[in-house]
This record gives C-alpha cells, structure tokens and sequence, in this order.
C-alpha cells in the first residue's frame, strides 16, 4: 500500500513539475514590443540643426544585407522625419551637407540551438564514436528580428587610416513579437523619441 | 390502550438504536493509535509575498500553489516525520515604464515572475493524542527549492535558474471527518523563506501561505 502511494505521489509530483506556464500569452501587440534607446553621453545634441535620413531600410538577415522599401518601411521612415522634425531638426537631402545622419535596418538574427534532452558525460573521451552529436540531439532554429535606428554625427567625422567613419550619437532597438505590425509603426516611432527628451533642440 | 401500544413500539424502535450509538465491543485502542501509520495531504495554497520580496519584486498574493506531502505519525510520540514536494508561482505584471541599464534606456510592459519546485522534509509536532478528531500541530521544514525567475521585458526574457536551501515554520490543524476515520481536513499557515539573491531580488523569496489540504491515513 505504502508502495503504491509514494509511486502516486511521485506521478502527481513529476505532473506539477512539468505542467509549464506562460505568464506572456496574453500581452498585446503593443505590449510586447520593448523600446530601447542609448546615446553618447558627451554629445552635445544642440549643436546639430539639419538631418538627412536613408531612402530605404537596410535589411540585414545574419550575414546577408539588401535595401527594403515595402509599405511598413515607407510608414516608419516618414515617422521618423516626423519626429526629427518636432524634435527641432530640419529635414535636409544628403547632398545638403546634413549634420547628422539617420539610419534604418531591419536586423534578424537566426540562431541554431541544440537541444540536449538529457545531459550525459563523455569524461573527454570521444574515440570510437566518432566526432559529432549523438543522433537524440535535435535542433532547433530561433531567430529574432529588430529595428535599429541610429544618428550618426556627419558633423563631426572621424578620420581614420582607412577613411572617415561617423559615430552614432544616438540609437533605438525596438524589439519585440509585434515589430512587423504596420498599425503600430506610428507608435513605435513616437516612442524611441518619446523617451529620449536629451534630442530636443527647440 | 391502542396510544400506549403504539409509543411502546415507539420506544422499542428508538431506544436499542440510541443505544448502539456507541458501541463497546472492544476495548483495544485504534490502529491509529498503535501504530506507526502513514498520512499523505494534498493542500492548496494562497501565498502572500513577504518582506524586501514583496517590496522590490512582487506584492501580488498567488493562488497557483499546490503541494503533496507524506508522513509517517510516530508510535508512541507526538511527533510526525515526513517530506514534501509542491510548487508555488508568483507573477506580476508592471505597466509600460522606463527602465535604464547598462544597454540604455529600456521602455517595457514588465512580467515578474518566480516558479518553485520546493522539496522538503518536516516534522510536526501534534499538541493532542493522535487520534482526537481535531489535532493541531506546529510544524518546521527545510530542504532545497529548485527555482526560476524570469522577468520578461514585452516578449524577451531575462531568466536565472537555480537550486536554493528554503526553510519554513507553520501551525495548522487536521480535522477528521469523523472519529477513528481515515479522511480529513488540513488546514495550515506557514512561513516559507528561500535563500536568493539574483537582480531585483536582494534577500530571499519569502512568504506566507494559507493552505487547505485533504488527507488521507492508513497503516
């Protein structure tokens, strides 16, 4: 009898352990998406009055780059305008000699995970079975998109021995499930200037 | 004549079955009391948090906490031994607000949250004979939790997992549904405390739970 209840226990002990939860499933779009924004804390930001900004967002897919224009993209970088604009900054053509810089890129990075359900030790000895995972491995692929938008300063340029380069000043991440979700670009535009009151000019 | 007839037999239905209420045919103790028996409770259980826990990290109480234990009720003694296993979750859902770090400013809907997977031993102590109906009891326990915190930031996690010593002193009662019976009622407070310190936590995970649990003893 005593047998037979601790087997019951243990059962019930192993379904507790197992049932998992998801305390995220029931955010919304908006809730989900995660604003990011850092600068450079030396920079003087009044110093800069003209921005230019990409004509369209550079998407980077691990090692692979290519431009996007899509209606999202279009959305999103005339929000941006929208917010330099009222931040104080006037919108210039980059031939105009801007003195900052605003770069878009849509960034995704897919990550291979593998999974080991069990942990085994091999004390360092692999003879005789070859090199490689064992076949109970499996794997998995992850891969996680973000906007970045960055300022760089055209102002003040950098030379280096292998030509000029331009710092960023400032840069957003929006992250998040809801990213690609074209209704809420307004919103994320609003947002990384939003909490980033230091950019006002005016 | 016929009125007497009548509560006469009245009488003679009613009386032999108020006398069998309590029956003495035997005079030997109960099981319960002879033996070393076993006594196994599934409780369920509110959670309040406590202390710098519930100040820095949640004050949200919870009622997603389950435990089973199974114990052994000592011959001859008010103690019982035993051990548990449970789990208890705590969550809370911050707003949108600014965070900053060391990766800048962070703009989020916060989800706080702690799981455990405690597995302890304990022993109660029990202020009445081990067979009384009602038998309250102080209890002290110990033994490891296996936790996870995670707080989400929107949909990315931030996530530490880790086995921690956790400890815990309560005082509760069993009720058993009826004299020299096998099922009950358990009720019991208890003071849980877990050594952590990882991010918003700084002084352990503590709490106070209310449980209400059902038992069932053999021998």
């Amino acid at each position: 009898m005593f047998k037979k209840a601790s087997f019951l226990l243990l059962i019930i002990g192993l379904g507790l352990i197992s049932c998992s939860k998801d305390p995220i499933s029931d955010l919304s779009n908006e809730e989900s998406l995660v604003y990011i924004t850092n600068h450079d804390k030396s920079a003087n930001f009044t110093q800069y009055k003209t921005f230019s900004i990409v004509d369209s967002v550079l998407i980077v897919e691990n090692t692979r780059a290519g431009t996007s224009l899509d209606d999202i993209d279009r959305a999103m970088l005339q929000r941006l305008i929208t917010n330099m604009e009222s931040m104080g900054y006037r919108h210039v053509g980059r031939k105009e000699n801007p003195d900052v810089g605003i770069n878009v890129s849509w960034i995704t990075n897919t990550y291979l995970n593998v999974y080991q359900p069990l942990s085994s030790y091999y004390g360092g000895y692999w003879g005789g079975y070859g090199y490689g995972y064992p076949n109970y491995y499996s794997y998995y692929e992850t891969s996680e998109s973000s906007w970045v938008i960055s300022m760089l300063d055209f102002k003040n340029p950098q030379t280096t021995p292998s030509g000029k380069t331009f710092n960023a000043v400032w840069e957003a991440q929006i992250r998040g499930a809801a990213i690609g979700d074209q209704k809420l670009v307004d919103k994320m535009a609003d947002s990384i200037f939003g909490q980033s009151g230091y950019l006002k000019i005016k | 004549m016929k009125r007497i007839i009548i509560i006469a037999l009245f009488l003679g239905s009613v009386l032999p079955a108020l006398a069998q209420e309590k029956p003495k045919l035997y005079t030997i103790a109960s099981p319960f009391e002879r033996y070393t028996h076993y006594l196994a409770t599934a409780r369920f259980m509110g959670a309040v948090p406590m202390g710098s826990f519930k100040d820095n990290y949640i004050d949200k109480t919870s009622f997603q906490n389950f435990s089973l234990s199974i114990e052994w009720v000592l011959r001859n003694s008010p103690l019982s031994v035993g051990g548990e296993i449970g789990s208890t979750y705590f969550e809370k859902r911050v707003p949108r607000a600014l965070y900053e770090g060391s990766e800048g400013t962070i703009s989020a809907v916060q989800t706080r949250t702690v799981s455990q997977y405690p597995v302890e031993v304990f022993s109660n102590y029990h202020f009445l004979p081990r067979n009384s109906q009602v038998q309250p009891y102080v209890q002290i326990s110990g033994g490891a939790s296996i936790l996870d915190y995670t707080v989400y930031y929107g949909t990315l996690s931030s996530q530490d997992q880790k086995v921690r010593f956790k400890y815990g002193i309560g005082a509760g009662s069993k009720f058993l549904f009826k004299k020299d019976g096998t099922l009950g009622l358990d009720v019991r407070v208890k003071y849980d405390g877990t050594a952590y310190k990882y991010d918003y936590i700084d002084k352990g995970i503590s709490s106070v739970n209310g449980s209400i649990g059902l038992f069932y003893r053999w021998w």
